[in-house]
C-alpha cells in the first residue's frame, strides 16, 4: 500500500471519476514483486479493478472516521474497512500524522511516494528513558454563562485578531454593522427585533467603552500589581497580560497607563518603576489574542524614551540603567519586526530617529549608547549601515573618556558600556564586511580609538565557531555589578522568551528586585495609580468613541503646552480631531522624525508632571 | 449462531411443518450438542415426549441429516437478516448475465435513443411552464440514473460516462455524492453488488407530484411516444400524487435528497401515539400534549409576566384527563418500578423543580468538559440523564467513567460483608457499597474495537456500550465489570440507546438493521429492516413505545416496538444522519446529518417542519432543554448553537411556516439564539441537567 504511485495522467482528468491506477503502474506493481510479464490488457483491467476496490475502501473508511466524530481518516479507519470486508488488515502501517505524499518528475513521469527513512534500531534501544504518556484527564470549564461567553483563555478570544486589525484599520465598519452585529457580541434581546419593524432614523451609536465592574477591578487588580512590590504577584499579572483573551477592552488604558507612567518616571528617575512598565509593554506584545496597532502611536514613544532617554536613574554612574535601555531595545525591535508595515515604515522611522542620534556630537553618551542598542537589535543590515559608518565618530566621542581625561565618572561608565556595546555587535558584521587580513592599523585608521579592539574582536570572530558569534540579545549583558546590577540579570532572564514568542515572560522568583523597591520612595507609585484611576472615571463620565486616541491627545497636548519646545506640540494638536489611531500615530510620528533624538528626549524630560497635570478633568 | 438467527425470524413455525421424524432427529441432535434449553423448548412446543426421542437412532438422524444436506443448503440457513442482502446473494447466484439482461430490457437496446429520449425529457422540462417545472425536474435524476444502468449493462462503459458527464450540471449538488458513487461502477457485474443500484432496482423511486403535473408528465410522455422513459417509469418509479398546487423549489428540494426518492403518502399513514405515558406513581410526571402552550400574539412582547411561565411547564403542571395521543401505559409491558427506582424519580422530581426556566431571554449557562490527552482518540462521550458521571469511549476500546460530583465511584462490597447487611434498612443502597473502594474515574475494558457509544441505564447502575468488533456490553456500574454481551449484530454497532423506562436497549449496525433488546436476554427481541444502508443512529422515543433511526440511505424512520413496523419515513436529508433527539414533548423529532443541516419532523404526520442551518460541518450532537424551549446543537465545526425550539412550534402550529415562507425570506435566522464557538474543540456530545444546565463535551484538537 506503501508503494510507488503513479498518478493517471491519461484517463479521466475529471474531478467526478477521480483517478484511476493506470496500466504502468501496476506494471511496475507487478514487477516488484516478480511478475515480470503482465500483457497490457491485463494491467488495465487490474487498474481499473484495484481502483474500484481501493475507492470502496477509502468510502467506508470514511464513515468509520465519520462515527468516531474525526473529520480525518486514520489508517485504523482503513484496517477497518477492510475488516468489515473480511479482509486481512494492513498490519504494521501506523502513524499519528500525515504522511505526506513527496513529489517528483523526470523523464516527462510525474511520480509520487512517500519517503520510508531509515530506522536506526540501536538508537532506539539505546535510548532507553520512553517517556510514560499522560494519562486522559477531564477538565471543565464555563464555556457559557447566562447566554453570554466568559472570557477565559479555554474560550476562543471574543473579538477575533482578524475583526481587531479590521477594526483598527478601518473604524468606520463598527458603524456599518450597527444592529445586525450583535449576533456575535451581545446577546440578542426582544427590542432589537422591534426596531426593524417600526420606523426609526438611523442614529449614530455612541460607542460605549465602559468596563464592567470587573474590569475596573481587574485593570486596578493588574496595574498594581505590576508595578507594586509584590514579585510573586508581579509575575501572575504579568502572565495575565500576556495570555488572556478579552483584555482588547481594556487595552486603551492600559496604554495610556503605561505612557503616562513613563513620562512621569522618566521625570522622576525611577528606574524599578520603567522597567515594570516596559515588562508590561512586553507582556502586552506577547498576548497572542491583542492587537495593539492602535496604540502603537501611545507605547512606541514610551519604550523610546526608555531606550535614548538622557537620565532614567538617580544614580547614573551606578545603577544599571543599560539593562532597561536593553530591554527596551529589543521591545522597540520586536515592535517593529511585528508591526512595520509598507505604509507605516515604522523601522525606517525608528531607524532614523537612532541614526540621527549617532550624527549629532552633543548627544549625551546615555543617549548615545540607547541609539547604539536600539540599532543593533533591529538586525545585521542595519549595523552594517548605520553603525559601522559612524565607528570612528564615535571612538572621538568615547576616546576622551576612557582615556581618563573626563572629570565625570558617569562618562566614563557610559563610554565603556558604548565600547562593549559595539565590540559585540560589531565584529560578526565587520567580519563579512571586511577582507581576510584583519590589520590593527587599517582598523585603527578607519574606526580610530575603537580600531584595535574591535579587530581583535573580528579575528577572534572568524577563528570562533560559526554559532558561537551570531548577535544574540542575551549576550549584551555585560554591565559592571552596580547595584542595579541584579535587576538588569533580572531582566535580562525575562527576556529569554522573547526570541521564542509564544511563551509569556514569567518570572517565579525575583526577589532581589523587592530590595530596590524598598529604596524608591512609595509615594511615586502611589502618583501612578491615582493618575490610572482619575483618568479612568474621567473616561466612564466623558463616553466618546475611539475613546483613548482622543483622550490621550489631549493629554499630549496639555503636555505641549506645559513644554518648551513648542515644536512638538503642533502635530500633536494638529491630529487630535482625527479618529484612526494608525492615521495619529503616523502624524505624530513623522512629526518626531523631524527631530534629532536630542529634541525628542527634552521633550519628554521637560515634562516635570505637577500634580494638576495628572488630573485631566480640568481640560474639560 | 444460526440457531439464534432462526429463532429471531420465527424459525420454529417452519420446523413444525416438518416431518415428525426430521423433528425428532433434530431432537437428538440438539442432545447431542447438549443445547439444553433449546431443546427443551423445542419439546414443549411440538408436544414430544422424552419416549418418542429414545425411539431415534443415531442412524435415523444420519439419515435425515444427509437428505437435508443432500437438497442444499439454502434451505437449512436461515434467511440472512437483511432481504437486500438475501436478493444481492441470490442475485450474485444466478445467472448473471440473465440478471443483467434485467437493466438492459429488451435485446435491441440503443444508447443513441435513450440518449435522445433524455435530451427531449430534458428538454420538456425546461419548457414547461414555472409551477410545474421545479417538481417536473424531479424525474430527471433516477431516469438518468436508470439509463446510465442500462448503458453499463451492455458494456458500453465510455458512453455511460459521456452520458453522466454531459447531463450531470442539470441535476441539484447533492445527488452528485450518489452519482459518484455510480461512477465507480465500469463493469456490467459491478452493478449487482451495488447497495445503491440494487436499492433503486429493488424499490421504486418515489417522486411526489402535484396531480397537474403529474398529467403533464404522462401527457408528454405519450404525445411524443416516449417509449424508452415510459417503459423505465413504469419499471422504476412511483408518482404519488396529490391535489393543489406543485410545489415551488425549495419544497422540492427540502424533502428530495434520498437514495429512494421521498417517502410515500402511506409509508406514514400508520397513527403513531407520540404523547408521552401517564405515570402510574406520579401524576406529577404527566406531560401534556404539545398543543400550542400560548395563544399570546406576540411571544416576543418582553414585559410578558414571567409568573405565567412556571405555570405552563408542561412537567410540572397537572392535567387530569389523559391524553389522547399517549399510548395506554400496558401497550408495551414495561418493569415494574422498585422502591429505589421510586426514589430516584421522587429525587429527580424534586431536581426539576429547581428548573431554570429558559426562553429567548434566558439562555442557559454552559460548562464544558475538555478531555485532555486523549490522542484524538475520543468516539464518543455520555453523560448520565443524573448528570453525575460521564462516560467517555476511545478508539483504543476502552472506555472511561468520571464522576462529575465529588462523589467517589464506589465498588459493592466482598460478597461475605454483603451478607451481614440488613437487607430491609433504609440506606442499604449506601452501605452495600465499600467506601474504601472509591474512585473519581473508572475504567471498562473488553472491547476490542472502538467504542462508538455508550449509554446509561435511567438507573444509573448500567452502562451499554456498542463496539467496532459488533458486539454490544452491558457493564455493572456497581461492581464495575462487564455483565452480558450481547452478540446479534455481524458488523460495527454504530449507536446504542437505553429505553427511558429501562430494561429495553436498541442497537443500530452497519448491517443495516436496527434491533431491539432487553437486557435479559441475549438475543433480540425485534429487528427492524429497511434500511438501504448502514444505520447510524437510533433514538428510542421518550415513551418508550417507537424508536427512531437515521441512516446512510439519507432517511429518518420511526419503527414501532409492539409490531416491528416502520411507522414513518422521512426524508429531507442530503447525507447521512448524524443525530438524532425527541423532543421533551415527544411529538418533533430533530435530526442532524453530514450535509450540515438539522431538520425538525412532526412525527404526528411525517412532516417537515423547518429546517435549522447553521452549522458548517457534520451536526454530531443534539439535544433538547428539560422544559424544552431550546434546542441545542453542536458539532464538528466547534460551534454549539441554540434555537427558539418554543418559537419553531409556535409558528409551526399556527400555521406561520413552511418550508419555503422561511427560507423565501432569505433570514434562517430567526429560530437561532446563539452561537458560541469553542476554543477548537470539536464537540461530542452535550446534555443538559435536570436544573437546565447545559453540559458539553469535547476533545481539544491542539
Amino acid at each position: 500500500m506503501s508503494g510507488k504511485l503513479t498518478k493517471a495522467s491519461s484517463a479521466s482528468s475529471s474531478m467526478l471519476y477521480g483517478s484511476v491506477y493506470s496500466a504502468e503502474s501496476i506494471k511496475v506493481i507487478a514487477e516488484s514483486i516478480g511478475v515480470g510479464t503482465l500483457s497490457d490488457d491485463a494491467a488495465k483491467e487490474l487498474g481499473e479493478d484495484i481502483s474500484i476496490k481501493l475507492k470502496r475502501i477509502v468510502q467506508d473508511a470514511a464513515k468509520f472516521s465519520n462515527h468516531a466524530k474525526r473529520q480525518k481518516i486514520l489508517i485504523s479507519d482503513i484496517d477497518m474497512s477492510l475488516k468489515v470486508r473480511n479482509v486481512e488488515p494492513q498490519y504494521g502501517f501506523v502513524s499519528k500524522d500525515n504522511i505526506p505524499f513527496r513529489f517528483a518528475t523526470g523523464g516527462g513521469r510525474e511520480l509520487h511516494f512517500t519517503e520510508d527513512k531509515e530506522i536506526d534500531l540501536s538508537e532506539i534501544t539505546a535510548n532507553n528513558a520512553v517517556k510514560i504518556p499522560l494519562d486522559t484527564t477531564l477538565r471543565s470549564h464555563w464555556f457559557v454563562v447566562e447566554g453570554i461567553q466568559p472570557t477565559v483563555p479555554e474560550n476562543p478570544p471574543p473579538l477575533s485578531k482578524d475583526s481587531q486589525f479590521v477594526d483598527s484599520v478601518n473604524p468606520v465598519i463598527k458603524l456599518d454593522q450597527g444592529l445586525n452585529k450583535d449576533a456575535a457580541g451581545k446577546p440578542t434581546t426582544g427590542k432589537i427585533h422591534k426596531l426593524k419593524n417600526v420606523e426609526t432614523i438611523h442614529v449614530k451609536q455612541l460607542a460605549t467603552h465602559e468596563l464592567s465592574v470587573e474590569q475596573q477591578l481587574y485593570y486596578k487588580e493588574i496595574t498594581e500589581a505590576c508595578v507594586g512590590s509584590d514579585e510573586p504577584r508581579r509575575g501572575e499579572a504579568l502572565q495575565s497580560l500576556g495570555s488572556d483573551p478579552g483584555l482588547h477592552e481594556m487595552l486603551p488604558r492600559m496604554c495610556t497607563f503605561i505612557a503616562e507612567g513613563v513620562k512621569v518616571n522618566v521625570v522622576q528617575n525611577n528606574l524599578a518603576l520603567l522597567i515594570y512598565l516596559m515588562r508590561m509593554v512586553r507582556a502586552l506584545l506577547d498576548n497572542p489574542s491583542l492587537f495593539l496597532e492602535k496604540y502603537l502611536h501611545e507605547l512606541i514613544p514610551s519604550v523610546m524614551t526608555c531606550i535614548v532617554s538622557k537620565q532614567l536613574c538617580m544614580r547614573p554612574e551606578l545603577d544599571n540603567h543599560w539593562a532597561l535601555r536593553d530591554f527596551a531595545s529589543r521591545l522597540m525591535a520586536q515592535i517593529c519586526k511585528t508591526f512595520n508595515t509598507l505604509t507605516n515604515n515604522l523601522q525606517t522611522r525608528v531607524t532614523r530617529i537612532f541614526s540621527k542620534a549617532l550624527q549629532n556630537d552633543k548627544t549625551h553618551l546615555s543617549s548615545l549608547y540607547g541609539s547604539i542598542a536600539g540599532l543593533s537589535e533591529l538586525g545585521g543590515e542595519v549595523i552594517k549601515v548605520f553603525i559601522i559608518p559612524r565607528l570612528a565618530f564615535i571612538s572621538e566621542r568615547i576616546e576622551p573618556h576612557l582615556l581618563g581625561t573626563s572629570i565625570s565618572n558617569t562618562d566614563k561608565t557610559a563610554a565603556g558600556h558604548i565600547r562593549a556595546m559595539l565590540q559585540k555587535c560589531c565584529p560578526p558584521i565587520l567580519k563579512q564586511m571586511r577582507p581576510h587580513p584583519d590589520i590593527a592599523d587599517e582598523y585603527k585608521s578607519d574606526f580610530g580609538f575603537l580600531g584595535p579592539s574591535l579587530c581583535q574582536a573580528v579575528v577572534k570572530a572568524r577563528n570562533a565557531p560559526a554559532n558561537m558569534v551570531t548577535i544574540s540579545s542575551n549576550t549584551i549583558n555585560t554591565a559592571p555589578i552596580t547595584s542595579a546590577a541584579q535587576t538588569a540579570t533580572a531582566i535580562g532572564r525575562v527576556t529569554i522568551p522573547s526570541s521564542q514568542r509564544q511563551g509569556s515572560p514569567v518570572v517565579s522568583t525575583l526577589p532581589q528586585i523587592r530590595a530596590l523597591q524598598s529604596n524608591q520612595q512609595p509615594q511615586k507609585f502611589v502618583i501612578v495609580t491615582q493618575n490610572a484611576q482619575q483618568q479612568q472615571s474621567q473616561q466612564a463620565k466623558v463616553v466618546r468613541r475611539g475613546s483613548s486616541p482622543h483622550s490621550v491627545v489631549l493629554s499630549a497636548a496639555s503636555i505641549a503646552a506645559n513644554t518648551s519646545n513648542s515644536n512638538s506640540s503642533s502635530g500633536s494638536g494638529n491630529v487630535s480631531n482625527l479618529n484612526s489611531g494608525g492615521s495619529l500615530l503616523s502624524s505624530r510620528s513623522n512629526d518626531n522624525s523631524t527631530l534629532d533624538a536630542n529634541s525628542l528626549i527634552i521633550e519628554t524630560e521637560i515634562v516635570r508632571a505637577p500634580p494638576e497635570l495628572d488630573d485631566l478633568t480640568h481640560l474639560e | 449462531m444460526s440457531l439464534e438467527m432462526s429463532n429471531t425470524n420465527g424459525g420454529n413455525g417452519i420446523q413444525r411443518s416438518q416431518d415428525k421424524r426430521e423433528l425428532l432427529c433434530l431432537l437428538k441432535l440438539l442432545k447431542k450438542y447438549q443445547l439444553k434449553s433449546t431443546e427443551e423448548l423445542l419439546c414443549q412446543e411440538a408436544n414430544v415426549s422424552a419416549a418418542d426421542l429414545s425411539a431415534i437412532s443415531e442412524t435415523d438422524v444420519q439419515q435425515v441429516l444427509g437428505a437435508a444436506l443432500g437438497l442444499g443448503e439454502g434451505e437449512k440457513e436461515p434467511p440472512r437478516p437483511a432481504p437486500v442482502e438475501t436478493k444481492q446473494t441470490a442475485v450474485t447466484e444466478a445467472n448473471a448475465a440473465e440478471a443483467l439482461a434485467k437493466f438492459i430490457g429488451d435485446d435491441s437496446f440503443d444508447a443513441q435513443q435513450h440518449e435522445q429520449a433524455y435530451e427531449d425529457l430534458r428538454s420538456f422540462v425546461e419548457d414547461s411552464l414555472d409551477i410545474y417545472k421545479h417538481e417536473l425536474s424531479m424525474v430527471l435524476y433516477p431516469i438518468l440514473v436508470q439509463i446510465y444502468f442500462k448503458m453499463l449493462a451492455i458494456g458500453q462503459k465510455e458512453k455511460a460516462r459521456a452520458f453522466i458527464e454531459k447531463y450531470k450540471s442539470d441535476l441539484d449538488g447533492y445527488y452528485i455524492e450518489g452519482l459518484f458513487n455510480l461512477l465507480l461502477l465500469t463493469k456490467p457485474e459491478e452493478l449487482l453488488d451495488n447497495d445503491l443500484v440494487v436499492a433503486m432496482e429493488m424499490d421504486k423511486f418515489v417522486i411526489r407530484m402535484s396531480r397537474d403535473s403529474h398529467s403533464l408528465f404522462k401527457r408528454h410522455i405519450q404525445d411524443r411516444r416516449q417509449e424508452v422513459v415510459a417503459d423505465i417509469v413504469a419499471k422504476y418509479l412511483h408518482f404519488d400524487t396529490y391535489e393543489g398546487m406543485a410545489r415551488n423549489k425549495l419544497q422540492c428540494v427540502a424533502t428530495a435528497g434520498s437514495h429512494i426518492g421521498e417517502a410515500k403518502r402511506q409509508d406514514n399513514k400508520m397513527r403513531v401515539y407520540y404523547g408521552l405515558l401517564k405515570e402510574v406513581d406520579f401524576q406529577t410526571l404527566t406531560t401534556p400534549a404539545p398543543a400550542p402552550e400560548e395563544e399570546d400574539d406576540d411571544p416576543d412582547v418582553p414585559d410578558r409576566p414571567k409568573k405565567k411561565k412556571p405555570k405552563k411547564d408542561p412537567l410540572l403542571s397537572k392535567k387530569s384527563k389523559s391524553d389522547p395521543n399517549a399510548p395506554s401505559i400496558d401497550r408495551i409491558p414495561l418493569p415494574e418500578l422498585k422502591d429505589s427506582d421510586k426514589l430516584l424519580k421522587l429525587k429527580a422530581l424534586r431536581e426539576a423543580s429547581k428548573r431554570m426556566a429558559l426562553g429567548r431571554d434566558q439562555l442557559p449557562s454552559a460548562v464544558f468538559y475538555t478531555v485532555l490527552n486523549s490522542q484524538q482518540g475520543v468516539t464518543c462521550a455520555e453523560i448520565s440523564e443524573d448528570s453525575t458521571m460521564v462516560a467517555c469511549g476511545f478508539a483504543d476500546s476502552s472506555i472511561r467513567i468520571w464522576s462529575l460530583t465529588p462523589a467517589k465511584l464506589r465498588t459493592l462490597k466482598e460478597a461475605d460483608a454483603l451478607r451481614e447487611l440488613d437487607k430491609e434498612s433504609a440506606d442499604i443502597n449506601v452501605r452495600m457499597l465499600d467506601d474504601r473502594s472509591g474512585e473519581t474515574t473508572r475504567n471498562f475494558l473488553g472491547h476490542t474495537g472502538p467504542v462508538y457509544r455508550c449509554a446509561f441505564a435511567p438507573e444509573m447502575n448500567l452502562l451499554l456500550s456498542c463496539s467496532e468488533d459488533s458486539t454490544i456490553r452491558l457493564w455493572s456500574l456497581l461492581t464495575w465489570s462487564c455483565v452480558v454481551t450481547y452478540r446479534g449484530h455481524v458488523y460495527p454497532v454504530w449507536d446504542v440507546r437505553f429505553a427511558p423506562h429501562g430494561y429495553y436497549f436498541v442497537s443500530c449496525s452497519y448491517d443495516k438493521t436496527a434491533r431491539l433488546w432487553s437486557t435479559d436476554s441475549n438475543q433480540a427481541l425485534r429487528v427492524f429492516v429497511g434500511h438501504l444502508s448502514d444505520v447510524d443512529c437510533v433514538q428510542f422515543h421518550p415513551n418508550s413505545n417507537y424508536v427512531a433511526t437515521g441512516s446512510s440511505d439519507r432517511t429518518v424512520r420511526l419503527w414501532d416496538n409492539l409490531t416491528g413496523q416502520s411507522v414513518r419515513l422521512m426524508t429531507g436529508h442530503k447525507g447521512s444522519v448524524s443525530a438524532l433527539a425527541f423532543s421533551t414533548c415527544g411529538r418533533y423529532l430533530a435530526s442532524g446529518s453530514t450535509d450540515n443541516n438539522i431538520i425538525i419532523w412532526d412525527l404526528s404526520n411525517g412532516s417537515l417542519v423547518t429546517t435549522l442551518l447553521r452549522h458548517t460541518s457534520t451536526v454530531t450532537t443534539i439535544t433538547f432543554s428539560r422544559d424544552g424551549t431550546l434546542l441545542a446543537a453542536a458539532g464538528l465545526d466547534n460551534n454549539l448553537t441554540l434555537w427558539d425550539f418554543h418559537k419553531v412550534t409556535d409558528d409551526y402550529i399556527s400555521n406561520h411556516i413552511t418550508v419555503s415562507h422561511h427560507q423565501d425570506e432569505n433570514d434562517e435566522d430567526v429560530y437561532l439564539l446563539r452561537t458560541f464557538p469553542s476554543k477548537n474543540s470539536p464537540f461530542v456530545t452535550l446534555h443538559f441537567t435536570r436544573r437546565n444546565l447545559l453540559m458539553c463535551v469535547g476533545l481539544f484538537k491542539s
